[in-house]
Parts: C-alpha cells; structure tokens; sequence
C-alpha cells in the first residue's frame, strides 16, 4: 500500500545524519571511477584540435601506430571533416600505459586548413564575422511580449536604462568526464562511469554497440561532480567501448585531462542585457524591455528566464543566441537561473537606488500572486535578521574612504518535483540484512544515506543497519540527477518498499512467534521487535524467523511525499577596496526552503556547495576566449580563477521548514541554493562603491574599470 | 612530455657539468614540470638539484647581510626569523607567493628564473607572440594580465617573478656558476627583454646556474604591498617593494621596484625621486604613486593597472613607516 504522507513523529528523518561513505570519501577509501583499474586496463587519450576553427586535410597514424604500448589508434575526424571549436575531437589512442598514448597522440601528424573564426561574443555578432553555422552567428529568437512595455514605462517616476554580462564559466568537475568500458564477452559490457546518470549511460553504450540494454552495466559507486554535465556515455564513453571490442574485450579507460575537461566538457552560458525598467516612487514596476543574448557555443543555445521571480506587466524581451567557436554549454545547476537571477536582480536594484527606495521592500513589492510569495516575504525578513540588514545598510553611494561596505539581496526559485516511475527494492534476509537496490547515483546529494535513513525509520534501526545500494544500472529504474531530482524522485518509493517489505516481514514471521500474534500486533522500534507494543527479541532474531527465502518487494512513486517548487533568499555583506579593487565577502546568508529536509547534514552540504559554487560565480570565474587565436586562455586550475579556503567567508544557512512546509514532503536542494549567491555579491559591490558593477565576475580589473567609468577614481 | 635525459647531481660541480645546452635544471619542479607536460619547454637533459646539498641554506644577519642559497625553500625564508625581522619585503612577499604546499617544494632559484606566466606563452606561441598574419597577440588578443611600461616593445608579458621585486628593492646580488666560474650581479641584471621567440628572458648563459642571492645589510625600512584578486593561490596583479634609508625623518634613499607592470621587473626612478628629500606622509607617498604611473602606456585592457600600481606604491611606502591608512 502506497503512503501519501510522512510519519507525523520521525525518528531518524529529519536530523543529521552523516553520509553513509564520508569517512570513505573525505580519507580517500572511496573508489571513483577515475581510480578504477580492472586488469588489464589500457589508457585512451583523445587528441583534440588546437585550433578554433579548421578544416582537416590530411591525418596521419602511421607512426602512432607503431609506437611503443599503443593498441589501437582510431580517427574520429577524417580529412574533409571541420573541427570547430579548440578542444574538438579528432583522433584517439589506447595504450598499455597513459603516458605511452599521450606520446602517440603528440605523434599523429595533422594537416589542417585553418579557417576564420569567431571565439568570442562580440567577434561573432561583428560586421563581416566568420561564419560558426552557415544559418549566420545570431538566432534571434521569438519576442515576449506582455502588455504595453512603452505605456508602462511612461508611467514610470524612474527608469534605468543599463547593460549588464556574465562570462561563460565551467562546470570544473573534480573528477573529469569519462569512464572504463569493458567487454566481458562477445555480448555484454561493463563500464565504470563518472555519470549522473548510469541509466542513459547503459542505453548510451547499448545503442551504440547494438547491444540490448541488459547486457550492459553501468557502474557508478560514487563520482566526483558533474553539475548537469554528466548525463551519458558522451563520445568519449562509446569510443572506450569501441576500442574494448577492437583489441578482444580489455578495459579501455578514458578520461578527460584537466585542459579538455574546460574545453569540452560543458559550461554555462555567457548572458548579456540591454535593459530598460521603469518604476513608481513606491518601487512598483510599472514595465521592462529587455534585449539579451549569451553564447552556448558552436551549436548550444542560451536561454534564461527574464522577467526573474518578479512579476510585473508592460514587458518586452527578445533574446538571440550567438555561436561562437567554443566548447558547447550543456546544463549547469540549474541552468539559466544564475544568469536570469543576476540580471533581474542587478537591475532591480538599480532602480532601488535610482528612486531611493530600500532595495527589500523593492523585492517585496514586485513579487506578485504567486505560491512562492509569502514564502518570500518571511524568508527575507529572517535573512535580512541575519544579516543585520537595518543596523548595516546604507543607501548606494553613502559609504565613505577606502574601505567600503556594502550589502546585498537576490532571490531565486526552482521547481525540484520528483518523477513517478521509479522504482526502489527492499529485500530482508534471515540474517537481517536489508537491503535496497535502484538504479540512481549518488551526484553528491546524500541519496544513498538518506534511502538508509528512510528506511531505518521504517525499520527501527539506524541507517548503518542499512545496505544502500546504488550507482548500478541493472537494478530496478532509479532517477538521473538533474534538475534536483533526485531525493524527491527516489524516497517516495523507497518508502513505499520499506513499507510494503515491513509488512511482509509481520506477515511472515507472525505465525513463528511465541503466542501466535496477528501481523498488525507487531512493530519495530530501536532495533527491536515489539508484539502489542512490548519488545519481544532484537530485530536479527525476529528476521531469522524468516526462512530462507528473503522477503524482497519494489516500491513505486505515490503522490504526497514529495512536491515541487522552491523559493530562496541570499544575502551579501562585503567590503570593497576602492583602490584595489579587491572584493572582502563578510558574510553570506542562504535562508532556503525545500519542503520536508529528510537529511538536515547532507542538505546543509548541498546548501553551502551551492553558495560556494555561486560565489566562484559572483567573484572569480571566467572562460577566457583568445580573440586572436580563437583558443581558450585559461584551461586550467591556475588561471581560471576558484575560491581557495581563504576566499570563502561565513556561510550562514537558514533553513526554512515551517511546519506547513514539511507537509509538502520532500523537494530537491541541489541547485536553489547556486542561483542568488552572484547576484546578492554583485550588488552589495554596488552597493559599497556606489557604482553599479556591470560585468560579473566582480574582479578587481571589473570593479576598477566601473569606478573609472564613474569617474570616481 | 618529450623523453628526456635524467641527470641527478650531489655537488655544484656535477650540476654545472651536466647542464650543457638543451639541458635544463630541476628543483621544487612547480614550473619546469608544467611546461614539459604542456610542451612549452622539452628539454633533452633534465640536471636534478635537490640532492645538492651546498645549495640550500640561509647564512648571515642583518647586520652583515644574508645569502640565501638557490636551492632554498620558501617555506624555510618564511621560516628565517632574520628574514622576517630584517628584511620584511621578502618576507611578506614570500608569504604571499602560492600555497604551503608549493611554498614546500619551490625555491628561491625556482622563483627568480621561472618563466613567464603569460597565457599566450603557456599555450605555445613564445615570449613574442605573433599571430599567423603578423599580428602581436598580446597587443591585439586578451592582454589583461601584461604589461604597461615597455610597451612599444614586442615583449609584452608581465615578468613573473614576485621575489625578484623585494630583492631589487633591497640591492640583492645573484651569484650565478658555470664552467667559467663564478660571477655576480645585481638581481634585475639576471633578466633582459627577448626580442624574438628564440631570444632568452635571462642573461645567464649556457650552463649556467643561479647559486645564491646575497641581501646587503639591513639599513632604513623596507615593505612590500601586493595587489591580487584572490587571497588564497593566486599571483600578484600589481606589487610594490621599496627600500628606504633615512636621514632622521627624512627619505635619504629610495629604490622602488614594481611587479607586473613590465616584462622585467619595474624599477621605477620616478617614484624614487619623488619620494626621497621627503618625509613620508600619506600624501607624499600618493604623490610617489603617481609619479610612478607617469609615462605608463597600458595596453587595450590593462588600463586599470596604472591605478592600481599608483595605490601599490603609496602603500608600500606607507607601510614601511607604519601608516597604513587604508585600515582607518
């Protein structure tokens, strides 16, 4: 029987609890795929085009081949092919060991007719620019409009008008895209993936070596960040697989280095705006017209929600995505709502200041009739309690010296809903055992130990009684995590199953009991069983009265135990060096809600990854683009810029769980918590300087160049 | 990474007779690794130096000078109680190079004979890079990071060396060996501006190798301000070490030196002059800072540079007396 709601009282839900392998994962026991080595293994390495725009003439293997170790060399782009952004794939080589194919590729000689390229925004919507796609650079896309955007803006007491851009950043995995593919036999595959998802990984590898999808395995144990840049077996999976087969079935690993990881492996889309907004004195917006454009690369697009969380009439907003010669954007936690977030907010709060209006009450004006709304309207009053907003607030432009404070607000939203078809399976041996299998991973979220965690409340035991058991694409259909997902996907029917297997346990046993107590006199509590609420023996002894054949039922999805859409308020206290330049993060406050928190540890994690995740955003990264040679600049961990520990102030979280929220039952918290952080650090550097900022990230040479601008230095 | 010949030295001899032309000195391993992995430099003899052991070490004291041998940490200047006392534009500026973890295998020679950090070197088109109709990279590409004084040059890059600045500031000698002998010279004349992508950043000729560094006593007052954009692992955008002899209140001798402004590490007189008959006031000082920044000629994206560097050397100045009046 499907449950529709959660236990009023719970016992382990709800609490912290630690991940199941965090003492595996933070002494380096774990093994992620990356470590994975099964015998035999030989290392694939891809070669990859240097140039940014280029046609091949002739490739040559011959001398690769012949190379010490190397065991197959494979063209993947022939002569006449085009190779289109730098990074783009060409050839590969499997060796006995790494080094032995990273030799072998530097040995591959490559004729190429170098074409003109267009690698950045501004080159590509330029006069004249080389062509990335012969449809032309610039796609416009289809209008939005609402009302009359002129009307409303006559209306207006204040209009700004203003441009704002955020760069192209990347995903910056720690461990890289990739997997091991091995053919067991002629007909079945096994792959150790760095995945989000080991489900499409199998289809992925069973497709393209027309396998039928059961005879492939997809292993993911745990894996190292893919922030929606993981969802298959990606060329270079299937190309490992390919190799498998062509030197008799031994592993073939590919992984991708650090520098292709940045060129290849995904990123988020730049975003630029032209906006013009107008308000009454009261801050009500009265309209909005809105131009923007961003690159998703050579063939990606780049939408993003515009108007943001707000809602007002009389807009307009046309948005193109331009193509340039660069890596391709794939989703990024929780794709275009950091861009949309900064933009809205930036401008919102320009106009705030424009009419001297507190920048809150702005917010809480514009909201609208929206679920979400009286939800924010608490979550900023509690952030702005956080953050000591009426004692350290002052007005844009009053803060004096060198040294300069500011503050800053952003709000954002997500849906995070689970889907209904997924499966989770509970089986109770006479041992004791219990155990759960679905075919989901683990991305970072916790679901391996909030699965334990439920089960152990169903149960009465603790969740390191519990064999969580995931990242295998054979087991029952589990949920790709993407879009924050997975907790709201898989705990319904991991409920259920725990449910339904608890009470095939009290049918089973109750006849082998002493005094032959009907099924429904039985519970379990603190690792016992209790016959009409008094103990009766542990657990382990119940389960032996079993038998030996287990007790194993698969749960499914019901409605009740999990909802959709989140709200979220971020604040930013900082201190800018005006001289300098340099940004000083005081202090952030994250007050997040997401329904019913089954693990309150794990989601404080997710909640301060996503601050830090979004304050790289707001302060440090960018891909940089060489206007010249059309090549990415900073490929690696030294100049492409991340926070260090000593870059990362006081995070301070509030979750936001009002009872009426726990009723909503679980809801995803992966990606909420990225989206505002960029914004509310953007514009509490306006704030303290007293210039708008308009191109994030909020670097020292950004923040120097406003203030020139300004003429304020 | 191109095969290479491995040689590993015990003594200053064996090191210098192994490093013939094409071969290449290893220690802390933090820039010459990269540069093989990426293919920026492939050495065919590789001379390993962290078994010798008469190149690492700190001798001497501020009143007689200190040596600081090649081979050194920087984890062990930080540690040098000397350093910190006497000479704390060295010291800070040490502090502030990398992470502990580098800071534990670089070395001072490491530092001082890196090469240059700029983009377009790193991705292989040289210390001179030209585009392939003649354009140059750094002059028309993403020049964020380069220079602003010497730029009617070809050489555009930053110099990448930050210990090099306090050195030059403080009148640092360099003692390089080779199969001549030894010879000594000034710090900054261990660099020149190439002028091509085959022409050398150093003066040091072949088989040569930096031995020591050798700090005069201490006199006067020295500091150090560095401009970065984030605190932990990061390079200096723009960095001032000064050097200050006084007569009574007044600056008798200045020596300011400036990084990432030119392809070699900046010494600016103008700033020099500007300062010395002075008494170092907030104002004084700013005036220096600009004084510096006069003559500047920044490139297409670098023009916030010359005002950090203004800031940088008013507050190297003002640090070295105590006056830090950005903290107010």
């Amino acid at each position: 029987m499907a449950a529709n709601s959660w236990p009023e009282t719970l016992k382990v839900l709800n609490k912290d609890y630690p991940r199941l392998d965090g003492m595996a994962k933070a002494t380096g026991k774990a093994k992620y795929p990356s470590d994975e080595r099964p015998e035999g293994t030989l290392f694939g390495v891809i070669l990859y085009s240097p140039h940014a725009h280029a046609r091949i003439k002739t490739i040559d293997t011959g001398a690769a081949e012949k190379m010490p170790g190397v065991k197959a060399v494979e063209v993947i782009a022939g002569p006449g092919k085009l190779v289109r952004f730098h990074g783009d794939d060409i050839a590969v080589v499997a060796a006995e060991t790494e080094e032995q194919a990273r030799d072998a590729v530097a040995a591959i000689k490559v004729d190429y007719e170098i074409l003109p390229h267009a690698a950045t925004e501004a080159q590509a919507m330029a006069e004249g620019a080389a062509k990335v796609v012969p449809a032309g650079n610039v796609r416009k896309g289809r209008a939005q409009v609402d009302g009359k955007p002129d009307e409303g803006l006559a209306k207006a007491d204040a209009v700004v008008e203003a441009q704002y851009a955020a760069p192209v950043v990347t995903h910056v995995c720690l461990e890289s895209h990739g997997l091991i593919a091995r053919w067991d036999d002629k007909d079945h595959i096994t792959a150790w993936a760095s995945t989000q998802a080991v489900t499409a990984t199998a289809s992925e590898l069973a497709e393209s070596n027309e396998l039928p999808i059961s005879n492939v395995t997809v292993l993911t144990e745990v894996m190292g960040g893919g922030f929606g840049s993981k969802f298959g077996a990606d060329l270079w999976g299937t190309t490992a697989a390919r190799l498998s087969k062509k030197v008799g079935g031994r592993p073939v690993k590919i992984f991708l280095d650090r520098t292709q990881e940045h060129l290849a492996g995904g990123n988020r889309p730049s975003a630029m705006a032209k906006i013009k907004i107008g308000a009454t004195k009261d801050g009500k917006v009265t309209g909005m017209i809105a131009e923007t454009f961003g690159t998703g690369g050579v063939a990606r697009g780049s939408g993003f929600p515009l108007p943001y969380v707000y809602k007002f009439g009389n807009f307009s907003r046309e948005h193109s995505d331009v193509f340039v010669n660069g890596g391709n954007s794939r989703a990024m936690r929780a794709p275009g709502h950091p861009q949309g977030c900064l933009i809205m907010e930036a401008a919102l709060d320009d106009l705030a200041a424009k009419l001297g209006v507190d920048p809150l009450v702005v917010r809480k004006v514009n909201l609208g009739e929206d679920f979400r709304t009286p939800m924010y309207l608490e979550q900023i009053d509690i952030g702005a309690e956080l953050i000591g907003w009426s004692k350290n607030f002052s007005p844009r432009g009053s803060e004096k010296g060198i040294l300069r404070r500011g503050l800053g607000v952003a709000l954002h939203q997500w849906g995070g809903g689970g889907a209904p078809d997924k499966q989770v399976s509970c089986t109770i041996s006479q041992d004791g055992t219990i155990e759960l299998k679905s075919a989901t991973q683990d991305i970072g979220t916790g679901i391996r130990t909030v699965m334990a965690m439920i089960a152990a409340e169903v149960f009465g035991l603790t969740p390191l009684d519990i064999k969580s058991n995931i990242g295998n694409s054979t087991f029952p259909p589990g949920q790709s995590s993407g879009g924050s997902t997975t907790t709201p996907s898989m705990s319904p029917p991991c409920y259920n199953a725990c449910l339904d297997a608890r009470v095939e346990f009290f049918k089973k046993i109750a006849p082998a009991l002493p005094g032959a107590p009907k099924p429904e006199d039985l519970s379990l509590a603190d690792g016992k069983l209790l016959i009409k609420g008094e103990p009766a023996m542990s657990f382990k002894d119940a389960a032996r009265k079993i038998g030996m054949n287990p007790i194993s039922v698969v749960g499914k999805f019901s409605q009740g135990l999990s909802s959709n859409g989140v709200a979220g308020v971020q604040f930013a206290d900082v201190t800018v060096d005006i001289e300098t330049g340099a940004v000083k993060l005081n202090k952030i406050v994250a007050v997040q809600d997401s329904g019913l928190i089954l693990d309150k540890l794990t989601w404080n994690s997710q909640v301060y990854g996503g601050v830090i995740g979004g304050l790289n955003y707001g302060l440090f990264e960018e891909r940089v683009m060489d206007p010249i040679s059309g090549r990415m600049l900073n490929a690696d961990m030294e100049l492409y810029q991340l926070a260090g520990a000593s870059d990362i102030p006081e995070i301070v979280i509030h979750a936001y769980e009002p009872p009426a929220q726990k009723q909503r039952g679980v809801i995803g918290i992966g990606e909420p918590p990225t989206i505002g952080t960029a914004a509310a650090i953007g514009n509490a550097v306006s704030n303290a300087i007293g210039v708008r900022v308009p191109n994030w990230p909020m670097t020292p040479m950004n923040i120097l160049n406003a203030l020139a601008q300004a003429g304020k230095v | 990474m191109k095969a290479f010949e491995y040689v590993g030295a015990t003594s200053v001899d064996q090191a210098v007779k192994a490093l013939t032309a094409g071969a290449a000195p290893l220690s802390g391993g933090t820039d010459l690794i990269n540069r093989m992995k990426d293919y920026v430099t492939s050495p065919e003899r590789v001379v390993y130096l962290n078994d010798v052991k008469e190149l690492a070490g700190i001798s001497g004291d501020a009143a007689s000078g200190v040596t600081i041998l090649a081979g050194t940490r920087l984890a062990d200047i930080l540690a040098s109680e000397t350093v910190k006392a006497a000479y704390p534009a060295l010291w800070q500026t040490t502090g502030e190079v990398a992470t502990p973890q580098i800071r534990n295998m670089a070395t001072l020679g490491g530092n001082l004979m890196q090469h240059p950090r700029c983009w377009y070197y790193r991705s292989g088109f040289g210390l001179v890079p030209k585009s392939g109709d003649g354009k140059n990279m750094l002059r028309e590409g993403d020049n964020r990071y380069a220079a602003i004084f010497m730029t009617d040059g070809d050489a555009l890059y930053a110099h990448p060396s930050s210990l090099a600045i306090p050195l030059i500031a403080l009148g640092a000698k360099a003692t390089l060996v080779g199969p001549e002998g030894e010879r000594t010279v000034a710090v900054e004349d261990l660099y020149k501006v190439p002028t091509s992508n085959s022409d050398s950043p150093f003066t040091a000729k072949a088989g040569e190798l930096l031995k020591s560094v050798t700090i005069p006593a201490a006199s006067g007052k020295n500091a150090s301000y560095e401009a970065r954009h984030k605190q932990a692992h990061d390079w200096p955008l723009v960095l001032a070490s000064v050097s200050l002899t006084f007569s009574g209140e007044t600056v008798s001798d200045a020596r300011v030196v400036v990084y990432g402004v030119a392809p070699v590490p900046w010494r600016s007189k103008a700033a020099e002059e500007a300062i010395k008959q002075k008494v170092i006031t907030v104002e004084s000082a700013r005036a220096a800072g600009d004084a510096a920044a006069a003559g500047a000629k920044p490139l297409s994206m670098n023009g916030y540079k010359v005002s950090m560097l203004k800031t940088v050397v008013t507050r190297a100045l003002c640090t070295a007396v105590g006056k830090k009046y950005w903290e107010a």
